[in-house]
C-alpha cells in the first residue's frame, strides 16, 4: 500500500435528477470535488436525502448521468460495494453468492471462500439460502462478498442500518477487523454520527441544497480509542460542533 | 339401426379400451404417438427458446417494446389455421413446414409472458452484478434467468397444452402420420372408439410429462423460497 497516492478523484460540477410528472428538475449536487487518499477510511455524512448515496453511486459508476469527472489511482481499480440492503441472490446459497464474485478461472476460489466464511462466522450457514438467515447474517455474507474480491476500493452505503445495536456493533467490529487485516480505500456513507467517528480516518460532511462539501476533517483516534465510548462521544462533539 | 348407431357413435369404455389394446399391440399407437411427440418437442423447445429471447429483449428495451408491440398483437391474434395453411402453401407439405407453423403460433405467447417477467427484473441485483463484474453469461445464468423462472414455467405449461393441440391440426392437414392423422381417419370412418382411444392415449402422455418432468423442475427452481 502506497500512502499519499490518490485512489479516487471525483468532481461533480452538477448532478440533477430529471423532472418526474409534476415535480420539476431537482438539483442534488453542485461543485463537489473529492480526492480520496489510498488506504484512507473516508466517511461521507450529512442529512438524509442530501445526496450522499448519489455521490457514492457516481463513484461506483452506476450513475453516469452527471457533469463532472471520475478517476481512479489504479488503471483497472477493482471495486466492491456494500449496499443498504444485502442484495444477495436469494436463489443461490451463501457460499455460491460469494463464489460468483470471483473469477471463474480463480484456482484458489475454494480456499478464499472458505476462509472468508470462517472469518465472518458463516461457515455453518454456507449452504443456506439467504432468505432463511437473519438480516444480520445476510449482512455478514454481503460483507464477506465485498472483501473476498480483495478490492482496491470498498464503497459502503449505510450498510448497518435497521439492525439492533448489538448486531450493528458486532458487524462494525468485524469490518474494522477485516479492514485491519487487509487495508483498502473505503468510502463509507452514513448519517449516524457515532458510527462516523468510530470508523473514519477522515470525515467529509455534505450539506446545503444543492449539496456541496461543508466540512472535511481528519479523525485522529487510535484503534483503542475508537472502541472507547467516552472518547468517541467527545470526538463527535468536537467534530460536529458547527453542524 | 338405432342400436348400431348408438354403439358406433357412443362407444362404451369397454369398446374404447379394446380398440386401445389392439392399436397398442399392433404398434400403430406407439408409432403415431411417438411421431406426434417428436413434433411437439421440436416445436416446443424452439418456441420456448426464441420466445424467451424475444420476451427478455422486449422487457429490457422500451423502444423495441413499443415498436414490436403491434406485431406481437398481430401474431397473437393470427388464427393458427392461417399460419398452418400459409406454411404448407409456401414451404410444401414437409416436416419442416409443419413444425414451423406450430412454432410461429406459440412464440408470441411465450414472448408476452416472459416480457412481463423481464419488465419486473430487480435493478438492485443488476447493479450488484455490474459492480462485481459478473459479465453477460454469469448475469444471465445467476441473476436474470432465476427471476424469470416462474414466468418461463408458466409459459411452458400453457405452451405444452397449446402446442400439442396445434400439432394435431397440422398433422390432420398435411402429414401422413401422427395422432392428428389417425383422428382424421377415425373421423372419415366414423370410428369414434379410435378417436377416443388416440385422444386418451395422448392426454395420458401429456399428463405424465407434466407430473414427471415439469412439476419436478418447478419444485427444483423454487427450492430457495421460504
Amino acid at each position: 500500500m502506497k500512502n499519499g497516492q490518490q485512489a479516487i478523484r471525483v468532481t461533480v460540477a452538477r448532478k440533477a435528477f430529471p423532472p418526474v410528472a409534476d415535480r420539476p428538475e431537482q438539483l442534488v449536487l453542485s461543485g463537489v470535488d473529492l480526492a480520496v487518499e489510498e488506504g484512507s477510511f473516508v466517511v461521507l455524512t450529512g442529512p438524509s436525502g442530501c445526496g450522499k448515496s448519489t455521490l457514492l453511486n457516481i463513484v461506483a459508476g452506476l450513475d453516469k448521468d452527471y457533469s463532472g469527472k471520475l478517476e481512479f489511482g489504479h488503471r483497472d481499480a477493482r471495486l466492491s460495494f456494500m449496499f443498504q440492503t444485502p442484495r444477495l441472490l436469494p436463489w443461490r446459497t451463501v457460499e455460491q453468492n460469494i463464489r460468483y464474485v470471483l473469477d471463474d478461472d480463480d484456482a484458489d476460489a475454494d480456499a478464499k471462500v472458505a476462509a472468508i466464511l470462517e472469518r465472518v462466522g458463516l461457515s455453518a450457514s454456507a449452504n443456506a439460502y439467504p432468505e432463511r438467515l437473519s438480516l444480520g447474517m445476510q449482512r455478514r455474507a454481503a460483507l464477506a462478498r465485498a472483501f473476498v474480491v480483495e478490492p482496491d476500493i470498498l464503497l459502503m452505503d449505510e450498510p448497518f442500518v435497521s439492525l439492533d445495536d448489538p448486531s450493528a456493533d458486532s458487524l462494525r467490529a468485524l469490518l474494522i477487523e477485516l479492514w485491519n487485516r487487509r487495508p483498502t480505500t473505503v468510502l463509507f456513507v452514513t448519517h449516524d454520527r457515532i458510527e462516523a467517528v468510530m470508523l473514519a480516518t477522515r470525515l467529509v460532511r455534505l450539506g446545503g441544497t444543492p449539496a456541496g462539501i461543508v466540512q472535511d476533517s481528519e479523525v485522529k483516534l487510535s484503534p483503542t480509542e475508537r472502541l472507547d465510548r467516552e472518547k468517541v462521544l467527545a470526538a463527535r462533539l468536537r467534530l460536529f460542533e458547527n453542524a | 339401426m338405432a342400436g348400431l348407431l348408438q354403439s358406433r357413435l357412443f362407444p362404451g369404455p369397454i369398446d374404447v379400451s379394446a380398440k386401445f389394446m389392439t392399436e397398442a399391440a399392433s404398434g400403430e399407437l406407439g408409432h403415431h404417438v411417438g411421431v406426434t411427440l417428436l413434433r411437439v418437442a421440436a416445436a416446443f423447445f424452439v418456441a420456448m427458446f426464441i420466445g424467451s429471447a424475444i420476451g427478455i429483449a422486449l422487457g429490457r428495451a422500451k423502444g423495441a417494446d413499443q415498436f414490436f408491440d403491434t406485431w406481437l398483437i398481430f401474431f397473437l391474434n393470427l388464427p393458427a389455421l392461417v399460419t398452418i395453411i400459409l406454411c404448407y402453401v409456401w414451404f410444401g407439405l414437409t416436416e419442416m413446414a409443419a413444425v414451423l407453423a406450430v412454432t410461429i403460433n406459440k412464440i408470441p405467447n411465450v414472448a408476452v409472458t416472459v416480457r412481463e417477467g423481464a419488465r419486473s427484473l430487480s435493478r438492485d441485483l443488476t447493479e450488484m452484478a455490474e459492480i462485481y463484474r459478473f459479465g453477460t453469461w454469469k448475469t444471465l445464468r445467476h441473476v436474470t434467468l432465476p427471476q424469470l423462472a416462474a414466468f418461463i414455467a408458466a409459459a411452458a405449461r400453457g405452451g405444452l397444452a397449446l402446442v400439442w393441440k396445434i400439432v394435431l391440426v397440422v398433422e390432420l392437414l398435411g402429414r401422413p402420420d401422427g395422432v392428428g392423422r389417425q383422428l382424421y381417419d377415425g373421423f372419415q370412418l366414423f370410428d369414434v372408439s379410435m378417436i377416443l382411444a388416440y385422444a386418451i392415449a395422448f392426454i395420458l402422455v401429456v399428463q405424465f410429462i407434466e407430473l414427471a418432468v415439469l412439476q419436478p423442475i418447478e419444485a427444483r427452481v423454487n427450492r430457495w423460497r421460504r
